[in-house]
């Protein structure tokens, strides 16, 4: 290790330097911030799915204003509109508030203000909302077919992208087997613990907007301010505190982002509004939901040939800022095949608007789907062959000689060794045991099985790859802002958002990895706009490999410039200078960052005549080059037992054999895996945001929207391989989004395993214990 | 308006408040103790966990008139509490939290259980947790903790 011997470096079991405000009670959330004179927001919003000719009727005498649509309007506040450059892609504007029609269940349709939440909930509550009711579009299969309603007027229909993915489709045609299924993903709300949360102000000293937002993406959020609000960049500041959570959720933009700060200039104080959990089952149910009819087809031996799918995500209603609306139907098209070779593509993706919240990326971003529908079809193919699972997928995966792998559709898997993650997972849940325990009757009746997932997932999206799919937000160099401050220690500025990953703690570790520092001399800033370098945010498991890559690369160029001083004052070349142990060591002794520091800061009489005034803070910056993704993956395996009589389904043994490249914290790395576990235990077996044929939401609190508890999953076993990516700095691959993708594949897989003997085959998340019941009924 | 008169944390409060104000946002608004988290606000996820007469409750669906007489212990409140020092350096140890948010409720429930159950194993651990959600960790960090702490105690 580099790091010095300080045991902080990369790879180091650093223990979190964000643990303690947490554990005293001393974080500060949006929700913890007063202000004087502050008021709080409660938000009308829409109780029906579908309504035009919406009419808002304000209570009088009411001691503040209510803002509707009509307020927005008449001082020229911008909507939202996304549009991808993706052809074909039908969009609409997005109001912040319901302009006209009511396009779902939840949406904002008025602002009422008081000097506390309940006030301003007693005033929502006198706010009248008339319409005339229209026929809603609930299901996304309904809502293609040429008799549903259209979500938005002036469309064709409810089609938003219809894509389609081929390459050498008719090399399918008469395939030795062919096996056909559909599988459905439900809707889910994300729900972070911390819902979303504004408070904003105008300051008049300054002359600026101060919003703060519970976001992963405040430069963004700052740059659609001042679109809607017409607003200079100078005008606006954003920051983001202690972020409760976000998987996705806090990646886009909120309607509350843009009318809670106009609100509060037009009111001239200071404006909170606190999303409770009841608003973010209904108006952020927003994830997920997924249908697939996919055809995998073979040669006799089981070697693939390829893939014919018809995909259908149910979008919602609008087209979300920054990422559109278009982002999972058009990864789900792209990139069904997953780790498999094929040599033959046919995906047809459509994106369709329905009378629900807009879909916003959740962590696994269409991937939980497609690989649900590929893991699936694929153990409906080895039942057909009378193959073992994991064999069939031992057979189909890209093996390691074959890296880099140009996939059928255009993208390239960097590196790693797929099979031998699979071999891995099956010796550590051991499935020969496995197998005879299925011989054996269990004392209690229920049924076990065993099931394996494995996913890639192209992390940290590059500019090209953005660019050429057409996508509406495309990201691109990542900068790091690094100061050796006065001490000898380093201020690192970064426009990414740490909300739980730790990154306060494990991009610190890149820094104490370049110059041998101890951690506790490295602080991390970040979540504030006016002091961090612009950067489009965290998501798609990017802040590791680019916001570490840059302070990787700016401890580079800063390096140089300390070693330059470290020269002069050593008395010696540069080129025979080198950093350890936060030092400039020479070939005659060694002078310390601090004395460093001291010097630049406070007695630059004693700096040399070649000194770089840029001096010693620096911004630069960080893309692979060429700009390629590098690739996560791993191996699921999941043993359940299945009760046929209650249709409950226990997770007895779950194991994971993963890769990230190289790990810069082990412990959080596990960490990372384990709560994307959960989440994906959520998706197979627990949460779905339920509808109504009328579009009313069926699971408004957490009594009817199950969440993951404690004991809902047994202790994991985590494995892992470390193959380095060539593309990154240190070689390290995006990790947060993970391990959410294979956990309702390999459920699934185990449970359809379990109830083999009974002919039945289950479908559909989550994989509750009515559907379990239904799918035995329908199997007798 | 009610009269209500209580301790916080050691500190007797007395205040106006109108009867449908809940207790957590009591703690939070009027104290402006903001350790105590809301998560749901209809108490399943346990994030508003604080101690009442030493016993762990919902302060999102308690009333804060129902806290009158009573003393109320927050997160703020265990500085000299040797059970919640053995929890938060476990905590810490063992990766329990990641965003932060469900922590002190969290905190609260784990210090209640190795006090209570000195003998608890895993699945009594997994159990008595139940009422506290974490959507972050898998709860694999949070378990382990508590069984750390627990061992540490018997021993």
């Amino acid at each position: 290790m580099a790091d010095g011997g300080t045991g902080h470096g990369i790879g180091a079991r650093v223990l979190r330097k964000e643990d303690w405000r947490f554990l005293n009670g001393v974080g500060r959330y949006v929700a913890d911030i007063a202000r004087p004179r502050l008021l709080e927001a409660a938000i009308v919003r829409s109780p029906v799915a579908h309504g035009r000719n919406l009419k808002v009727t304000v209570p009088e005498g009411a001691d503040y204003p209510v803002f509707t649509a009509d307020d927005l309007a008449a001082a020229g506040v911008k909507p939202i509109h996304v549009v991808s450059k993706y052809p074909g892609h039908q969009a609409a504007d997005y109001p912040h508030l319901a302009t006209g029609k009511l396009r779902f269940v939840g949406e904002s349709v008025a602002v009422c203000l008081a000097e506390t939440r309940a006030g301003a909930e007693d005033l929502a509550a006198q706010t009248g909302v008339e319409f005339d009711p229209l026929p809603p579009v609930i299901d996304m299969i309904a809502a293609v077919e040429d008799t549903a309603a259209k979500i938005h007027d002036n469309w064709d229909d409810n089609v938003i992208l219809d894509s389609l993915f081929e390459a050498n489709a008719e090399g399918m045609a008469g395939a030795a087997i062919s096996v056909t299924r559909t599988f459905r993903m439900n809707r889910q709300a994300v729900n972070p613990l911390e819902g979303a949360a504004v408070l904003a102000e105008w300051d008049a000293r300054d002359g600026r907007l101060v919003v703060h937002s519970s976001s992963q993406i405040p430069h963004v959020l700052k740059n659609a301010l001042c679109e809607c609000l017409g607003l200079r960049q100078n005008q606006v500041h954003v920051i983001a505190p202690d972020v409760g959570g976000g998987f996705g959720y806090k990646c886009v933009l909120l309607p509350e982002e843009i009318f809670i700060p106009w609100v509060a200039m037009q009111v001239k104080r200071p404006v909170r509004w606190i999303q409770d959990r009841r608003e973010h089952l209904i108006a952020a149910a927003n994830a997920r939901e997924h249908h697939y009819s996919v055809t995998l087809h073979a040669n006799p031996d089981g070697s693939f040939i390829g893939i014919e799918a018809d995909i259908i995500v149910d979008s919602g209603a609008y087209s979300v800022y920054p990422h559109s609306n278009i982002l999972e139907s058009t990864m789900a098209g792209r990139t069904l095949h997953g780790p498999y070779k094929l040599s033959a593509y046919s995906v047809r993706s459509r994106a369709v608007a329905t009378n629900k919240p807009p879909i916003v990326p959740y962590r696994g971003v269409a991937r939980p789907g497609i690989c649900f529908a590929m893991e699936l079809a694929i153990d409906a193919m080895a039942r057909e062959l009378g193959r073992e699972p994991f064999d069939l997928r031992m057979q189909n995966l890209v093996p390691p000689e074959s890296m880099p792998y140009s996939t059928i559709t255009g993208g390239q898997f960097d590196s790693g060794d797929y099979p031998e993650a699979l071999r891995r997972a099956m010796a550590l849940i051991d499935v020969p045991a496995i197998r005879a325990r299925q011989q054996q009757v269990e004392a209690d009746g229920r049924l076990i099985g065993i099931g394996f997932g494995c996913y890639i997932e192209m992390t940290a999206l590059q500019t090209s790859a953005a660019a050429r799919a057409g996508l509406a937000a495309i990201p691109g160099y990542e900068q790091a802002h690094v100061r050796l401050t006065p001490d000898g220690g380093l201020e690192i500025g970064v426009g990414v958002q740490n909300h739980g990953q730790g990154m306060e703690t494990t991009l610190a570790q890149v820094a104490c990895e370049k110059f041998g520092l101890d951690i506790d001399l490295v602080a991390i800033r970040h979540g504030d706009t006016a002091t961090s370098p612009y950067s489009t945010g965290t998501y798609a498991s990017r802040s590791m490999v680019m916001a570490g890559g840059a302070i990787a690369r700016t401890c580079d160029v800063l390096g140089g410039h300390i070693r330059r001083i470290g020269a002069h004052l050593l008395q010696c070349a540069f080129d025979d200078t080198r950093i350890e142990n936060a030092a400039v060591v020479g070939p005659s002794g060694e002078v310390s960052f601090a004395e460093i520091a001291r010097v630049w800061h406070r007695n630059p009489e004693e700096l040399p005549a070649d000194v770089d005034p840029a001096g010693v803070e620096v911004t630069s910056g960080f893309r692979p080059s060429p700009d390629n993704s590098p690739f996560s993956y791993a191996t699921h395996a999941a043993v359940v037992a299945v009760d046929p009589d209650l249709g409950h389904v226990e997770i007895l043994d779950y194991v994971i054999c993963e890769d990230c490249g190289t790990i810069v914290n082990p412990m959080i790395v596990d960490g990372q895996i384990v709560g994307g576990l959960l989440q994906g235990v959520g998706t197979a077996l627990f949460e779905e945001s339920r509808y109504d044929d009328q579009g009313q939401p069926l699971s408004s609190t957490f009594a009817d929207y199950t969440m993951p508890g404690p004991t809902h999953l047994p202790m994991v076993r985590l494995d892992h391989l470390v193959t380095p990516s060539p593309l990154t700095e240190f070689g390290v691959k995006g990790l947060g989004e993970g391990g959410a993708i294979p956990p309702p594949a390999a459920i699934a897989n185990a449970v359809n395993d379990a109830l083999r003997g009974m002919g039945v085959e289950l479908s559909e998340t989550p994989i509750s214990p009515r559907r379990v019941l239904a799918g035995i009924a329908a199997a007798r | 308006m009610t009269e209500l008169t209580l301790k916080i944390n050691g500190e007797d409060v007395t205040a106006n408040v109108e009867p449908r104000l809940s207790l957590a946002d009591f703690i939070r608004d009027h104290r402006r103790l903001t350790g105590t988290h809301l998560g749901c606000e209809h108490g399943v996820c346990g994030a508003c966990t604080v101690l009442m007469n030493g016993e762990p409750i919902r302060s999102c669906i308690t009333f804060a008139v129902v806290a009158d007489g009573t003393e109320i212990t927050t997160i703020e409140g265990f500085d000299d509490d040797e059970p919640m020092a053995q929890m938060r350096q476990a905590f810490h140890e063992n990766h329990a939290l990641q965003c932060g948010y469900c922590t002190p409720g969290m905190l609260v429930a784990a210090r209640d259980i190795v006090t209570r159950l000195p003998d608890a194993d895993e699945a009594r651990v997994r159990l008595e947790l139940a009422g506290n959600l974490c959507r972050c960790t898998g709860y694999v960090g949070i378990v382990n903790a508590i069984l750390e702490v627990l061992e540490k105690r018997r021993s």
